[in-house]
Parts: structure tokens; sequence; C-alpha cells
């Protein structure tokens, strides 16, 4: 399953870092595609992925596909933010609880309501991959 | 002997060492021990300077590791500008600061600078020109310790765990008296420089900080579900910034106390929406100095003290938010924390006379007033518009004006919420004193409230 890939301008404003581990995350984002780790002993699956199952702490752990889908649990725009968001200023981040079962937070594309059903999309900017989420569309 | 292992055991009411040799099980009290390593480092510091050391017997004794703890005295500075940049040419030093307070919190417990046998410091910001603090100022102060000098660091709860190492050290016995101290010195530094550096302490690096989010953005996170769920309003959660700089005009040192009304407070210009200017906390410099003391050293001055009747701690291990969904206004840590606390305490909340919680945002006061019992779930908004949480009210919470009024030098600022139940048990909060107060309640946090610690504090006359 793969999700949409929204091309973007410029670099981003605080990279996150890569190891040899979460590279597989950022290398499915960067197409469309987000996994994250479940664990082989207790099933339970992690967000972000990690290589020890923080649940039963079983290294036995391999990667899940995520339908990138959930719902808007809450929100805020910022408009006093650090230095290196200035440009981006307002902008708004919230929290989503994807269909899985699993929370993650990130940036919010558009002015979503709380509860209501919203989809990840990667967004590729020129130095690498982020990602954010957006209104479901109602066929979904 | 050829001891293996060792470890502190606790039977029924008091500590014991227990060590294995390569035969036996031993066992001895730890008190025989300490009482032991005494007399060891009387006769290895008479030995060393040649004359009989002149140190309080308290210092050599052993001590019931059960002992009550009390707070003796304190000395904060108003919160506000501080530190200066070096274009200013005459600045404030940020041990100049606190030494003043040591002498002027010691003098208020009624004890001698030789009384004092460990000091336990917030770690001051990265900002504060000088490294090392704490070994700097047991230089500065000329004070040998036998107990612990060092500097503790746990983000919004520093003060707090500095408070918490204190009390275990007269508990541990390592000393009689021990200060809690620390100065937080940081507005020489521009807010969007400062928070290029908070963003990593309030979220993952990896996963949370390349979004933007800021510190205060989780708690406007807080105040929307808030208002989802429970049917609340921005104007009812803006209260709690009113009734709390209507307490910090009457606390000479809050940082902000000129009158401001709920429409002065709509008005600002938005910082994490729903939340204005005057809804998220300001930044200033602070500095505090508490004495921690066991109860029979606090009762020998004969003054009026403040007992540590009763703790609770809990980390929920999750850092902001984990990766399961839960009831993230429910403050579940604060919820345990504070359930710990009265527990220990003997007491429950109904029982409490005032509450200072460690709330950088309006919301936060309420989350936390309604986890801990002082206010029905879902209501805590709408009891702080009615005055039930001001002085008069039902249960007054932050007397001293809070974070968004009294001030938020972070790193000292539970600091001064201890301070300020130590005044108003001691009956000298002035103009905002709360009568006949008897018992209060610190609770501080880290990250969206993902730990809590909790102090219940009962005046002793």
């Amino acid at each position: 399953m793969t999700n949409d890939v929204q091309q973007m301008t410029g670099k981003r404003a605080y990279p996150p870092r890569k190891s040899e581990f979460t590279q597989v995350f950022w290398d499915g984002v960067a197409q469309g595609r987000f996994r994250t780790t479940k664990c082989g002993k207790c099933e339970r699956t992690s967000f972000p992925p990690k290589p020890i199952c923080p649940h039963c702490w079983s290294d036995q752990v391999s990667w899940t596909d995520l339908s990138g889908h959930g719902v808007l649990y809450s929100a805020t725009t910022v408009h006093a933010g650090p230095a290196a968001f200035a440009a981006d200023l307002p902008y708004r981040v919230g929290i989503v609880d994807l269909d899985e079962g699993m929370r993650v937070a990130t940036r919010i594309l558009d002015d979503t309501k709380l509860d209501e059903p919203v989809e990840l999309v990667a967004l590729a900017y020129e130095d690498g991959p982020l990602y954010g989420a957006r209104r479901a569309p109602a066929d979904k | 002997m050829g001891v293996v292992a060792g470890a502190i055991v606790r039977t029924n009411d008091c500590f014991q060492i227990a060590c294995v040799t390569k035969k036996y099980p031993i066992f001895f009290m730890l008190s025989d021990l300490l009482n032991a390593k005494s007399r060891i480092l009387r006769e290895y510091l008479q030995v060393r300077t040649g004359r009989v050391i002149a140190l309080p017997t308290y210092r050599m004794e052993g001590v019931r590791l059960n002992e009550n703890v009390a707070i003796l005295g304190g000395a904060a500075s108003p919160v506000g500008k501080m530190q200066g940049v070096s274009e200013d040419g005459i600045q404030q030093l940020e041990h100049e600061v606190l030494a003043k307070l040591v002498v002027e919190a010691l003098a208020d417990a009624g004890l001698e600078k030789s009384d004092v046998g460990s000091m336990i410091f917030t770690l001051p910001r990265p900002y504060t020109q000088q490294k090392y603090f704490a070994t700097f100022m047991a230089n500065y102060l000329r004070l040998p310790c036998d107990g612990l000098v060092m500097e503790v660091m746990g983000n919004g709860m520093t003060p707090a765990l500095a408070f918490q190492t204190a009390i275990d050290q007269v508990r541990l016995g390592r000393t009689k008296v021990a200060l809690a101290l620390g100065v937080n010195f940081e507005t020489g530094t521009p807010s969007a420089e400062h928070m290029m550096s908070s963003m990593r302490a309030t979220g993952d690096v990896d996963f949370h900080t390349p979004f933007g989010f800021t510190p205060i953005s989780w708690y406007a996170m807080d105040a929307v579900r808030y208002i989802h769920e429970h049917n609340s309003s921005r104007e009812d959660i803006a209260s709690v910034a009113v009734k709390n700089r209507r307490h910090a005009m009457d606390n000479p040192i809050a940082q902000y106390r000129k009158p401001m009304s709920l429409d002065d407070v709509l008005a600002q210009r938005p910082i994490v929406e729903p939340l204005g200017l005057f809804e998220v906390p300001g930044r200033g410099d602070g500095a505090v100095c508490l004495v921690v003391a066991s109860e029979d050293v606090a009762r020998g001055t004969g003054k009026p003290f403040v007992r540590v009747k009763g703790e609770g701690f809990y980390h929920e291990g999750a850092h902001q938010i984990s990766e399961m969904p839960n009831d993230m206004i429910s403050f579940e840590a604060a919820k345990i924390a504070g359930a710990k606390a009265f527990l220990n305490a003997g007491i429950s909340a109904k029982n409490l006379d005032l509450a200072e919680i460690y709330a950088p945002c309006t919301i936060v006061e309420i989350l936390v007033a309604e986890a801990l019992g002082l206010c029905p779930r879902g209501q805590g908004a709408r009891q702080a518009a009615n005055g039930e949480t001001s002085v008069g009210g039902r249960i007054p919470i932050c007397t001293s004006g809070g974070l968004l009024s009294r001030g938020h030098p972070a790193y000292v600022t539970a600091l001064y919420s201890y301070f300020e139940v130590l005044e108003q048990l001691r009956g000298r909060g002035g103009a905002r004193q709360v009568s006949d107060a008897e018992l209060g309640i610190v609770c501080t946090e880290l990250g969206n409230y993902n730990a809590a610690m909790v102090h219940v504090l009962e005046a002793v006359a």
C-alpha cells in the first residue's frame, strides 16, 4: 500500500537523522510507503520503528506496513516557533491515531477537525522526506 | 572479610546493609556503619589537621532513615530579568545572586553555616557562564560537605528533583541539614534561539522535532482536546490566567503584577492556538535556596516549620506521547503520583488547604487539578472561572501567581512553588494568605505531564 507523495520546494527545516535501522523507514516514506516495526514475540507494533520491542524488549522485530489512515486526535497552530521554523510560521501540528491502533505526531496540512478521518502523505523535500496528514478523501 | 556482594535492604522500619562474604551472609545496621565511619572520619581529620574538628555532633552521627524531614527556611529572588549581556557593561552574576540567598535562607531557618552538610543544585541553563556550578559554589561559599554536592537535571522537574534529593540526603543520614538551591539565568538569550534547544527536550528529535513541535504546542493540543471533549471554552480556560494574575499582584517577588482582565487575556496575539501570549509562560531569571533538615533539628530551632508529610512520583513510560493511544488529558502520572502522595501522607485531596501546581499554560493547571482530585473531571475550567480556585475560594491554586504571573525561570520554578507553600504554611503570605492553611501540596512534572512528583506539606507550629 502506498500513499501520495507531495513534491516540496526547499529543504527540511530540521532534518531527522537516519540510522542503518531507521533508514528503512525513511526510504519507504520517500516512496509513499509507511512502515513500522512489529514484534515477533509479543506481536505488538511500535512507533517510531525500533530494533528492540519496547513492550517486551525482544529483538525479534520485523517491518510491517501501515495504512496511513486514521483520525485526528488533536492539533494546534504554532504562531511562535524556534528559529529553524521561522519561514514556516504559522504552521499546524497534530496527533493522529492510525487505524492500526497507533498514535503518531506530525505536521497537519489543512484545517481538518478533531476526530475527522485523515491520511498520511509523504512530503518529498529537496534534501529528503518528511510526512504530514491531511483530510482523507470521502471514498477511502 | 572477602565481601563478594552487598546491598541495602529494608526490614520492618529500618534499613540494613547486607553483605555476602565467601562463607556467610552478614547483616548490620546502616546506623552502626555510619557511626563506625564517622569515628574513622573524625580520627582521620584529627590526623590530617592535628586538631579536633569542631563539627556539629549530628554531622558525625548516623541518623534513623525513616526520620521526618522538614523545610525550615528559604529565600527567593524576585523573578524577572537578571541576566545581562556583555554589552551592558555591568552585569548580575549568578553566583553572587545565589550566595546572598543562601545566607538569607539559613538565617530564616535559624541555623549556622556549619550545620549544612549537603548542597543539591539545579543544573543551570546552558547559557549560564559558570560551568560545574555546584563545585564552584562549594568553593565560593567555602563549605566542606559530608553529604552530596551535585547538580540535578530533569527539565521542568529539575527543582523538584533537587528538593527530593536534599530530602533523601537527610533521610539517608548523610547530613542533618541540606540545601536545595539553584539559579536560572536565561533572558540573555532570545526566545527563538532558546526554543531551538527546548524543542529538543520536549519531543523525539527525529520523529517529533522535524515537524516543528514546540514545548507548549503539546499543552495547546491538550487545550484543544479538552474543549472538544468537555464542551469547555477558551474563555473558561483563560480565566486561570486572570486568577493567577490577581494572586501575583499580592506577591512581591512575582514577575507580572499589573492588573489584567479576561478581555486583556483574550485580546493577545495567538502563540499556540487556542492559547495567546498571556496564557503561556513568559521567560524569566530567578534563584531560590531552601533549607531542608531533619525534624529534630527543625524542632531544636524553636521556629515554625513545614513537615514533608507525603511524597509520590510516577513516570508513565512515555515521552510527550507514545504510540499507544491514550486519554492524553487525564494526566495519568499526576493522578498516580498524587494518589501515592496522599496515601503516604494519610490524607485525601479534600483535606488540602492550597496547591501550587507546575502549570506552564492555563490548561495545564486545570488538567492537574482534575488529575489530583481537586476538581471533578471536565469541570476544572468552569470552577476556576467561578472563583473556586482563587484565594478565598474552595481550594486556592497557585497563590504565588503560578508560572504565568509569578514567573517561570524553568530550572528553579518548582523551588518557588515549595517556597510559596512554606510561606503560606508559616502564615507569611501577606495579602494572599490562605486563612488557617495547614496542609499544602506541590505538584511538578516533565514532558506533557509524562511524569509527576507530588509533595504533601504540613504546617508545624
